[in-house]
């Protein structure tokens, strides 16, 4: 009897086999992570159980006064996103803006923008300078708007839900890069000596505390001095806006978070020689905008972050 | 021959676990926060452990393949990370420490194992 099989073509019996040995993988697969995820805490079953300890929501860069084809229309974009921020089905236990609340720093932005602010369903609204806000006068009129309760150039700390927030301003000198200054760094210091070693740390400035592109100035100079005083903590989150886009990296027990804007968009580091706004496509444009939700699970060392596009 | 490839079967299996337990302890300690950094932790971990499973038990020759590629995509991912960035995630130099330069080194031997592998059962073919 002669077969008219092709010797290289694999038999019924093989491709069983080999059928049987992917199914096996993608079984174990499944189970290796549901394991990890187990011993993360972080089956579906277990997050759905625990309410988180804190809940927040970052907006930032919102450039009230800003004019050009990049976003015709700055107020529209903002309130969005105040109204996205109040449908997130529970009101945050506080709202965080990471500075350029204004375009230009004059009274009548900071009026318009402090009226929009007023909008959000939360308790607390918090703000840091950006340097938009802070350009032309040293922070003064921001200040006068948004500095009750702040120390120096309109810095302060507040605890919440056991965790210690900590709002920098590294806008006011700017020589080149952010600068926090010697005041400031002693202030940090002093702020966080009482502090146990187990509390997370959350930290919020305009300019990111890392080198994230220094040729813009998109880095704190000083921000490793700062951060030196945070290192015996177990978990330090660091949020900022400035750049208008996302951006993650971890640093030892430091994890940096760059926010988006509500505003428009800049080129990603080193695209054309500057960070001009960018002019997106017909209908691209919300893609680019947004808002950040934080969630803090008492127990749990890092913070989790959702973002979300604007609608 | 056989015992041969069998200590290779055996070397790809250890170190794939070896980068499977790496990225699972960080996805554990707070990589799992991490926007789509903290799934792609946790699918390589898995894959990663299920592989090296199939091969401590035998298993066919594209497992090796398949393991060599996971190796070499998380090496290529560790490139990114620290160059032009993955999915708007950057890290610098081997933070975090020990795990970046263990998992890398697990990955490379992955690949070095693997290779050793496809020249011997080449030249074995070859010599037939």
């Amino acid at each position: 009897m002669t077969s008219d099989r092709d010797p290289s073509s694999m038999t019924r019996r093989q491709l069983i086999r080999h059928s049987a040995w992917f199914g096996s993988a993608v079984v174990l697969t499944v189970v290796g992570g549901e394991v990890i995820s187990h011993i993360a805490g972080s089956t579906p079953k277990t997050s759905q159980a625990t309410r988180p300890t804190l809940r927040f929501a970052q907006i930032s860069d919102s450039h009230i006064g800003f004019s050009g084809g990049a976003n015709p229309n700055v107020a529209d974009t903002f309130t969005e996103a105040i109204n996205q921020v109040n449908s997130l089905g529970y009101t945050p236990d506080f709202v965080m803006h990471t500075g350029d609340l204004t375009h230009l720093a004059t009274p009548a932005q900071f009026d318009q923008v402090k009226q929009m602010l007023t909008g959000l369903r939360t308790p607390h609204i918090f703000t840091v300078p950006g340097e938009h806000d802070t350009g032309d006068d040293a922070g003064q009129k921001y200040r006068q708007v948004f500095g009750a309760g702040t120390r120096g150039d309109g810095w302060y700390s507040f605890d919440i839900a056991g965790v210690h927030v900590i709002a920098l301003v590294n806008t006011v000198h700017l020589p080149k890069l952010g600068q926090l200054g010697k005041e400031q760094l002693e202030w940090i210091e002093k702020d966080v000596a009482g502090v146990s070693n187990d509390t997370p740390i959350i930290v919020f400035s305009h300019i990111p505390m890392f080198a994230m592109y220094p040729d813009w100035g998109w880095g704190t100079e000083d921000a490793a001095q700062a951060l030196s005083y945070l290192k015996r903590f177990s978990s330090v989150t660091c949020l900022n806006g400035h750049v208008h886009q996302l951006f993650t990296k971890t640093e030892g027990n430091v994890t940096f978070y760059t926010a988006t804007t509500t505003a428009y968009p800049l080129p990603h580091p080193g695209d054309g020689p500057a960070p001009k706004p960018v002019t997106l496509p017909a209908g691209q444009l919300h893609d680019a905008l947004g808002i950040r939700e934080v969630s803090y699970v008492k127990g749990q060392q890092a913070l989790a972050l959702k973002e979300q596009k604007l609608q | 021959m056989r015992l041969t490839d069998v200590a290779l079967r055996l070397g790809i299996a250890a170190t794939l676990a070896v980068s499977g337990v790496s990225h699972a302890y960080l996805y554990i300690h707070g990589y799992r926060h991490i926007p789509n950094i903290g799934t792609a932790f946790l699918l390589q971990a898995s894959v990663c452990f299920a592989l090296a499973v199939l091969l401590v038990i035998g298993g066919p020759a594209w497992l090796r393949w398949a393991a060599a590629g996971l190796a070499a995509g998380s090496l290529v991912a560790f490139a990114l990370s620290r160059s032009v960035g993955l999915l708007g995630f950057t890290e610098r130099g081997w933070q975090p420490s020990p795990h970046a330069a263990i998992s890398v080194t697990a990955e490379a031997l992955t690949v070095v194992l693997w290779a050793v592998g496809l020249l011997l059962s080449r030249r074995a073919a070859a010599a037939q």
